[in-house]
């Protein structure tokens, strides 16, 4: 869809010419990670930072030590329960409605101002993991709206547009919008059975020797030579629910509890960022 | 397990006790005979109302204590943060429930019903507006066949209701038929604000002219 409403830059964007003294082979240098491959980044999250919001909440996840290597920043606005608009049907419970935006100058490639396809469909598996959580009984006849804005992705700046996979990048974009939505509806007074976090793990390959793939969580894209595999889960602590599941890549046929594995880790993850968002929600009462 | 206490302040899914000792109320919610947390806020036990008087002697057998008898858990939100006193109190939103006695204005009529906007729920103002319904069947419980809209309500009426169910996608549907429900704040066509003379009739104390409403029982 064309956005005729705004003075848009041309479609094919080039970036200002960069030149580099550098040897060839520095080029194809990649950061190797430094963490253990179970440890996940460092977050921060802070809730009640939209006033005008009747719930509202800010996650920064940990930039790492390389320059250019931008972490993941991402606010979150509840509006709501309010009043369905008038030609919406009779819903006995709360109607959720997410919006995952990305801020055009959040990622290398300039977004557009109106949601594409990746955007909406970020916005759908959010959806889907809240609602697992939510009490949406608790609010008839209401509507409440879950607008998450990605102001910075996880995106490595030197990697080029062509190398990596855009996808690999958005689930970690989900497990943050999970969180980061979490805490806002905990801040906007909404009922939720539990606190919902998420986590990615992934399967990875290093080396081209044809060594096994390893299971990384929370993987930065950039920083392995090749993802296999990845998946993001939606979790459910307290009642050990996953609320969400989303898987892509391929396995290994060899293997069959690798895929259990690789959710496990994902679990694991999940749980890191829980710890982060009870900490968050407890500091609030406190 | 069962004999600690609650904790003071809860999170979402936190473990509150369980369903045999206590009952849930408002920001928590039942899993697995378990009182669990659903909001963030401090825990609160109210006491059941103990029974007035000397209690009878018991004559006959009677059943198992009634689950009533168990103190009620609730969950409430932190209203203002310490750390922000700027900020302004923030209000829990409040959705009309059946049962709820609410204030309303009325926005217009016809023959068949009276479409108003519920203004306060019970002790609360709403912060988003909602819109109810009094239907010609529940002005008043009797001679229900010889009401009329135009007799007992006027767009700008403020009304005291009962909601006696959410309806359907747009209204609430509301019901006038108790004597303390009814019309509480009216002015007259002469816009002089009027006053209760009997359960149907208001009177303008300037110009002396009754109209007829469907009035509130003055508390």
């Amino acid at each position: 869809m064309n956005d005729r409403r705004r003075i848009n830059g041309p479609a094919g964007a080039t970036l200002a010419p960069f030149f580099d003294d550098a040897a060839p082979q520095d080029l194809d240098t990649r950061s190797t990670r430094s963490r253990p491959p179970n440890a996940t980044r460092k977050l921060l999250l802070k809730t009640g930072v939209t006033p005008s919001a009747s719930g509202s909440a800010y996650l920064e996840i940990e930039t790492s030590a390389k320059p250019g290597l931008s972490g993941l920043k991402l606010s979150c606005s509840v509006h709501g329960p309010r009043a369905l608009p008038k030609s919406a049907p009779f819903s006995p419970h709360i109607v959720l409605s997410t919006h995952v935006k990305y801020a055009p100058f959040a990622t290398q490639q300039r977004r557009g101002y109106l949601r594409d396809s990746s955007e909406r469909d970020l916005g759908i598996h959010l959806e889907t993991a809240l609602r697992g959580a939510i009490i949406a009984d608790r609010w008839p006849k209401s509507g409440v709206d879950i607008i998450v804005s990605i102001i910075e992705g996880d995106q490595d700046r030197e990697t080029s547009k062509l190398q990596g996979d855009e996808v690999w990048d958005m689930m970690n974009t989900l497990s943050g919008c999970i969180t980061v939505a979490a805490a806002a509806l905990a801040d906007a007074g909404i009922d939720c059975v539990d606190t919902v976090a998420g986590g990615v793990a992934a399967l990875v390959q290093d080396a081209d020797d044809g060594s096994a793939p390893s299971i990384a969580v929370d993987p930065i894209p950039s920083e392995h030579k090749r993802i296999l595999a990845a998946c993001c889960v939606a979790y459910l602590p307290t009642r050990d629910e996953v609320t969400n599941l989303w898987f892509r890549g391929d396995l290994p046929a060899s293997d069959l509890d690798l895929y259990t594995s690789l959710v496990g880790h994902g679990i694991q993850a999940s749980k890191n960022a829980n710890r982060v968002l009870i900490d968050c929600l407890s500091g609030t009462v406190g | 397990m069962t004999t600690t206490t609650p904790p003071t302040l809860a999170i979402p899914g936190q473990l509150l006790g369980p369903a045999s000792r206590y009952q849930p109320g408002p920001g928590t919610h039942l899993h697995e005979s378990n009182l669990h947390a659903s909001l963030v806020g401090q825990v609160h036990i109210t006491q059941p109302a103990r029974a007035l008087g000397p209690a009878k002697r018991l004559t006959k057998i009677t059943p198992a204590p009634a689950p009533a008898e168990l103190p009620t858990l609730s969950v409430t939100p932190a209203t203002q943060l310490a750390s922000a006193p700027s900020r302004e109190k923030k209000k829990r939103e409040v959705l009309p429930e059946v049962g709820n006695v609410v204030l309303c204005r009325v926005i217009r009529i016809t023959p068949r019903q009276a479409v108003v906007a519920i203004l306060v729920c019970g002790d609360t103002v709403l912060e988003a507006e909602w819109q109810g319904l009094i239907r010609v069947q529940d002005v008043r419980a009797t001679e229900k066949d010889r009401v009329k809209i135009y007799e007992s309500f006027r767009p700008g009426d403020v009304v005291r209701a009962e909601v006696i169910s959410l309806g359907d996608q747009t209204n609430y549907y509301l019901s006038t038929t108790r004597n303390e429900l009814g019309v509480i704040s009216a002015v007259s066509e002469a816009g002089n604000t009027m006053v209760p003379v009997s359960w149907k009739e208001l009177m303008d104390p300037k110009s002396g002219l009754m109209e007829l409403r469907k009035v509130a029982q003055p508390q």
